[in-house]
Parts: structure tokens; C-alpha cells; sequence
């Protein structure tokens, strides 16, 4: 196989060595890279029901062949780890130019393994990689953080970091470089663990050779220019916070804490009041195209934020705990990315304190500082207590929903709103009956990404009976384990007349291997079964595989179509009725010989 | 057969809204598909012609969908009756 190095450094941060080890070729021909590789590496090599906590929790960081051939939006890299919010995998995905140096490195990923004696930076150049003691950074937001070091280290390194939330073991604390945060699931939490502070890479050998450069040029240049076609539009002149009005229209806006699928504020935060009253500027993701990150500034009295805002940052911070001043909800998500925490995770969160609070429910900490629906000071403040892990009320919070939920009681478990640990992001599941399937079966818990199910539902196969809505959601599925292993963005996908047709073609370009469509889909296919064998050797059980009660019955989706809606995809899987995958299946998908360690059940 | 001009309401999200400057726009006309309403639209509001209406084939441009009474469709000829809830959006693809 071309465009890759077959080649992972191994780092163990408690001793201090590394190792190169070497990719089998038969998972880079079966995984390709990216998410996949991510998730075999983690398989490979964290043992049966790890803790997340833990030493021998894995952290992987792997690129996708697809990096630094020029072809559009691919400079991504995947994330996987076990989750501190959710016990299973937690993967996520960011962008820009660390991909890029990584890839340059000779090491198609990285897997570090142990915990420092001390807070640590872990730097990699080329095949050399060291310890780097980081007294010195603690306590600084990630931007600084990554400032000092490429100050010391060279312009040419690139650094991903943790904030505060990182260190402070905030179970939804992000991973950030160059401005992006891999937030969801809690990556940065593990790195806290660990007691790495910042990763620094310095790559400067050159990329893999891939299988026909020539081919993969013209490819990539008809990918460009379609990128800057209507199908982007959305991305390149309002960024996805576009969305905000018109879900709320629909009726799918999650609107104080999922009791609303509208906001009757929604025209203040809309993208579109946005754009058009307190845009800063926009910019890209390395060796992007498109150019969806949009930058707004405050427009209040107060000190001048100005901060990147996607929708899901708008709605969890603004519809979700009632929030109607968008100059409130920028500071919020300045603060998120100050702390280094997952918006998403930090608004359900206070969300579900809000709720407590509006329903009497008593929260640790002064009545004062508890944080009320529509009280723009008090999510700042919350926000504040949770990054720092302050008082009773920030440490509380700074366990995410469901574990605030089950240390409050009195009922609060009724609302909040995760699913297996992890916060739902912004779609309201009332009336998407493929959002709320894609919600419950997700490997990494309530995500909107991994599934993209809700295209299902915004479409004209929303009616289809749920075998085929099932079906739908699992091809949508198979699709976004392609799209994050190539890697290419999602924002992409309507660029293609056929995914995975298409796809494939590059596949063969960049790789040489004999790809066609099905091949492609059946990798998503192992991808996706990849993530749930994970799953199942943490100790998932069917009851996991569900949705917040909130959203069982006449507020979303009916527990007995729900229930039609899972067995119909796990038959799809060909997985059985309690969700176990027999080992058949495996061999079906050429995975029995790629794991070491047989999940429990199979 | 003639075909009763009536008064229809789109409202607009995204790219169509910012394009022109209103949430909600009316327009009247003899209409009796999405596919004679896309054209009457075009004409009411020629800055969509390009980026989101195509101005040869009158009708949607790659990445944009109409949502006609909570059903998304790209379908011209699906009908249209008065009062019908017309909503113009591109094709949603994550956030």
C-alpha cells in the first residue's frame, strides 16, 4: 500500500522510552489509516476494560494516507482513547497543520502509553521524540501554551495542548491545535491523566509517495474546485451556524435543556443576524478549500471577545440554557476554548444544573452561584468554576451530567441529557427518527458526527419505514468511518455524486490498492465494528444502546420504535438481538486475525 | 387551464436570507407545482439567481432543498396548494 509509512511510534510517558512499531500490512490494506488505524491501535493495544484513567489507557493521534497529497481538506488527524466521560471509545477528530508535520515525521501514528512522574511535553522530531519538563507551562490556556513552545522549539513545530479543564481532570476537556479543539469524549482529560501538558511535532521529511501522483492531481484539483461550489456555500459564507434559525423553526432546536425543540429568541442568535452585525473574519483548516471557520466579536460594553463559533457552541451555550445575547454566548465559548473543554458537553451540563435549579433541586455550593436558565452571568461564571474545578459546584459539574446526576439524585438522572455518558449535541430527536436511532447505537456516545443520521431525516427518505431508515443510517455511519479515516471533511460530502464511487477512485489513486465502492463501504463497515468490539470488551451491554428519558415517549421517539429502530440495524449489522457480534461476522469482514485480544461476547 | 394567481409565502435560511436581506418574503403568482413556485421566486428575487436558483433550469442549485409543509423535497413537481408552508434552506451537512 502507497501513502503510508507502516509505521507507528510507540511512547511510554512513565518511562521515558520510545519504540518504532511496526503497522501489519494487512491493517493498513483492511483500515487504510485515520479513525481506523486509531481504532485497531487502541484495541491493539489497551488491555480488556481499562480504566481511563489509567496509565495503560492508550492515547492514539494517526493520520490518514490522504494527508499532504493536495487533495482538499484531508489534514486530519483522529483521536482515540478510552473516554472519561463514557468508559468506551472515545474518538475524535481535528485538523490543520499538525496533521500535516505529524505525517512528515516517518509515523503514520503516534500511541502513548503511561503517565509522567511529571507534568511533562512530549516532543517529537522526525524519529526522535523526548520528555520535556512543563512547570513552567502549567496553568496557561492552550494558545499560550502552544505560543511558548513554538517560541522555544521553532515556527516549524506544531503543537496540540491542554488548558486548565486538561489539567484538572474536567471530564470533557478538549485537545487543542492551531485553533481547533478535539473536544467530545474528553480526550484532553486522559492527556491530563498522563500528565502531558502539550504534545510538540517538528516533521520535516517528506510525505509518503502515493501510488499515481499524476492521477491524484487532476483528482484533486476537480475535488477543489467543486469544493467552492454551492454544495459549500452554507460553510464558506455563515459556517454552520446557519443552522440555528431554522432548526428552531423545525422544531429541532434543543431549547433549555431538550424541554423545547424551539427558541422563541432564536432570531437573536440566528447565523444570519450574525453575519450580517459581528463578523470578525474567516479562515481555513490547513490545505482547506472551503473555509468554514467563521470568527465573531462582541458587539457589548464588556472587554472585546472575538472567537470561532460553530453551531453546536451556539445552540449549548445559547438555546440550551435559555441564553438569548449572542455577546453572552461568545464569551462563553471563549471560555471553553480558554479552559480547553468540549462546549457541547459544558452547556448540557450546565443545562442540567439549570433544570435542577428551576425545579428546586438543591446543587452544592452557594444558592447565589448557581447557574439559572436565560442568566447570561451565571453560565460565565459556571463555565469559569467548571475549568478551574472550583468549589463544590464546579467540581460537581466538571464530572458531566450523568455522573452530577447520579451524585445529586432526586430524579435529576430524568434530565440529563446524554447518551452512555456522553452530552447530545444539537438536534432535537423529536420528529428524527433517524437522529435518535444514530444517537443511541453511536459507539462513542450521543453524536451527531459519527452518523450524520440526521441527513436522513432532512431528506425526502424521512417517511421510509424503519428498516430502511435503519439501513440509511447505518450506510450514513459507514460513510463517516471513510470520511475520518481518509481523511476528508464532511463538509465535503455533497461535493460527490457518489460517495463512496467516488471515493473509492482516490482511494485507488492515492493507495494502488484495488478499491471499488463496496470494498470502501465494507472498510466503514469494520470501522464502525471496530469501535462497538471495543465497546463490548469495556463491558457495554444492550441497555447502553439507548436514549435519555426525556426523549422516551411523546417528547421524542416512542420506546417500542426505538426498540424497532435498533433491532432492525443491529440485524442490518448482522449482529445479534442483544447486539453482540458473532465471530462469524468478523471473519465475514476480514477482522478475526486483525485483534489480539478477543472481546467478551464475541 | 388557467391557473389563479395566490399569494404565497417562502421564508428564507442561510445563504437565501443573507442574499436577500429578508427572513419571509410573498410572492404572488399562478402557481401550481415547487417547480412554477421556484421560477416565480427567481423572478421576485433575482439575487438567488446564480448561487442558489439556477437561472436557465429555474430550479435549485446542488446543496439547497425546499421543505414544503415539514417535507424536504427537490422535487419540481411536487404540488403546491394555498397555504402550503414553504421554507428555502441548503441541504444540511453537519454542524
Amino acid at each position: 500500500m502507497n501513502a503510508v509509512h507502516n509505521q507507528v511510534l510507540v511512547v511510554d510517558l512513565s518511562t521515558g522510552q520510545t519504540k518504532p512499531f511496526p503497522i501489519p500490512q494487512e491493517v493498513s490494506s483492511l483500515l487504510l489509516g485515520g479513525a481506523g488505524l486509531a481504532a485497531w491501535l487502541l484495541l491493539h493495544f489497551a488491555p480488556p476494560r481499562v480504566d481511563p484513567w489509567a496509565p495503560e489507557n492508550p492515547f492514539i493521534v494517526a493520520t490518514g494516507p490522504f494527508i499532504g497529497t493536495g487533495i482538499t481538506t484531508a489534514s486530519k488527524l483522529a483521536i482515540a482513547t478510552t473516554s472519561p466521560q463514557t468508559g468506551f471509545i472515545g474518538d475524535s477528530l481535528t485538523s490543520s497543520y499538525l496533521a500535516l508535520v505529524l505525517r512528515r515525521t516517518g509515523f503514520d501514528a503516534l500511541v502513548i502509553l503511561g503517565q509522567a512522574p511529571r507534568w511533562s511535553v512530549l516532543v517529537v522530531e522526525n524519529h526522535q521524540a523526548y520528555l520535556r519538563p512543563a512547570d513552567d507551562l502549567l496553568g496557561q490556556d492552550p494558545e499560550a501554551t502552544a505560543a511558548a513552545l513554538r517560541n522555544e522549539l521553532g515556527r516549524d513545530v506544531r503543537v496540540a495542548a491542554i488548558g486548565r479543564a486538561g489539567e484538572r481532570l474536567v471530564r470533557y476537556a478538549a485537545v487543542v491545535n492551531d485553533g481547533r479543539l478535539a473536544g467530545r469524549t474528553g480526550p484532553g482529560a486522559v492527556l491530563g491523566a498522563k500528565r502531558l501538558k502539550a504534545i510538540a511535532v517538528r516533521g520535516t521529511g517528506r510525505f509518503p509517495p502515493v501510488a499515481n501522483p499524476a492521477g491524484v492531481t487532476a483528482a484533486a484539483r476537480r475535488l477543489a474546485a467543486r469544493s467552492l461550489g454551492p454544495e459549500t456555500a452554507k460553510y464558506r459564507e455563515l459556517g454552520t451556524v446557519a443552522n440555528l434559525a431554522f432548526f428552531s423553526r423545525l422544531g429541532v432546536l434543543p431549547t433549555r435543556n431538550f424541554q423545547a425543540g424551539s427558541f422563541p429568541a432564536a432570531e437573536a442568535l440566528a447565523g444570519e443576524y450574525l453575519t450580517l452585525h459581528q463578523r470578525a473574519d474567516r479562515q481555513a483548516c490547513a490545505a482547506c478549500t472551503v473555509g468554514c471557520e467563521h470568527h465573531f466579536r462582541t458587539t457589548d460594553a464588556g472587554p472585546e471577545v472575538t472567537v470561532r463559533l460553530e453551531y453546536e457552541t451556539l445552540f449549548a451555550l445559547g438555546s440550551l440554557c435559555g441564553i438569548e445575547d449572542p455577546n453572552t454566548v461568545l464569551r462563553a465559548a471563549a471560555l471553553c476554548d480558554y479552559y480547553g473543554m468540549d462546549a457541547i458537553s459544558a452547556g448540557g451540563t450546565v443545562a442540567w444544573a439549570m433544570e435542577c435549579v428551576e425545579r428546586g433541586i438543591p446543587l452544592p455550593g452557594d444558592p447565589a452561584d448557581w447557574p439559572r436558565f436565560g442568566d447570561g452571568l451565571s453560565l460565565l461564571r459556571t463555565l469559569e468554576a467548571i475549568g478551574e474545578r472550583r468549589g463544590p459546584l464546579g467540581d460537581l459539574l466538571a464530572e458531566g451530567s450523568r455522573r452530577a446526576a447520579e451524585i445529586v439524585g432526586q430524579g435529576s438522572q430524568a434530565w440529563a441529557m446524554h447518551v452512555k455518558g456522553l452530552e447530545l449535541p444539537g438536534y432535537h430527536p423529536k420528529n428524527l427518527r433517524a437522529m435518535a436511532l444514530g444517537f443511541a447505537i453511536t459507539p462513542r456516545g450521543a453524536c451527531h458526527n459519527r452518523t450524520s443520521a440526521y441527513e436522513v431525516d432532512f431528506s425526502e427518505q424521512a417517511g421510509n419505514p424503519f428498516e430502511q431508515l435503519a439501513r440509511a443510517t447505518a450506510q450514513s455511519e459507514d460513510r463517516a468511518a471513510i470520511l475520518d479515516t481518509l481523511p476528508i471533511c464532511k463538509f465535503l460530502r455533497h461535493c460527490f455524486d457518489d460517495f463512496f464511487v467516488e471515493a473509492a477512485e482516490l482511494v485507488r489513486l492515492v493507495t494502488g490498492l484495488p478499491f471499488d465502492a463496496n470494498e470502501l463501504q465494507r472498510t466503514g463497515e469494520r470501522i464502525v465494528t471496530l469501535k462497538k468490539l471495543f465497546n463490548l470488551r469495556q463491558g457495554w451491554t444492550r441497555a447502553d444502546d439507548t436514549l435519555p428519558d426525556r426523549l422516551l415517549g411523546p417528547d421524542g421517539i416512542e420506546p417500542a420504535e426505538l426498540e424497532t429502530l435498533i433491532a432492525a440495524y443491529y440485524r442490518i449489522r448482522g449482529w445479534t438481538p442483544d447486539g453482540q457480534v458473532p465471530a462469524t461476522r468478523l471473519h465475514d469482514l476480514g477482522l478475526a486475525s486483525l485483534l489480539v485480544h478477543a472481546p467478551s461476547g464475541s | 387551464m388557467t391557473v389563479k394567481a395566490t399569494r404565497y409565502a417562502v421564508e428564507l435560511y442561510g445563504v437565501p436570507a443573507v442574499l436577500v436581506g429578508k427572513r419571509r418574503i410573498e410572492i404572488e403568482a399562478a402557481v401550481q407545482t415547487l417547480g412554477d413556485l421556484a421560477w416565480a421566486l427567481l423572478r421576485a428575487c433575482p439575487q438567488l439567481a446564480g448561487p442558489v436558483l439556477d437561472p436557465e433550469l429555474g430550479w435549485l442549485q446542488r446543496g439547497y432543498v425546499f421543505v414544503v409543509n415539514a417535507r424536504f423535497t427537490r422535487e419540481p413537481t411536487t404540488p403546491l396548494s394555498p397555504g402550503s408552508e414553504v421554507l428555502l434552506v441548503a441541504a444540511q451537512a453537519g454542524g
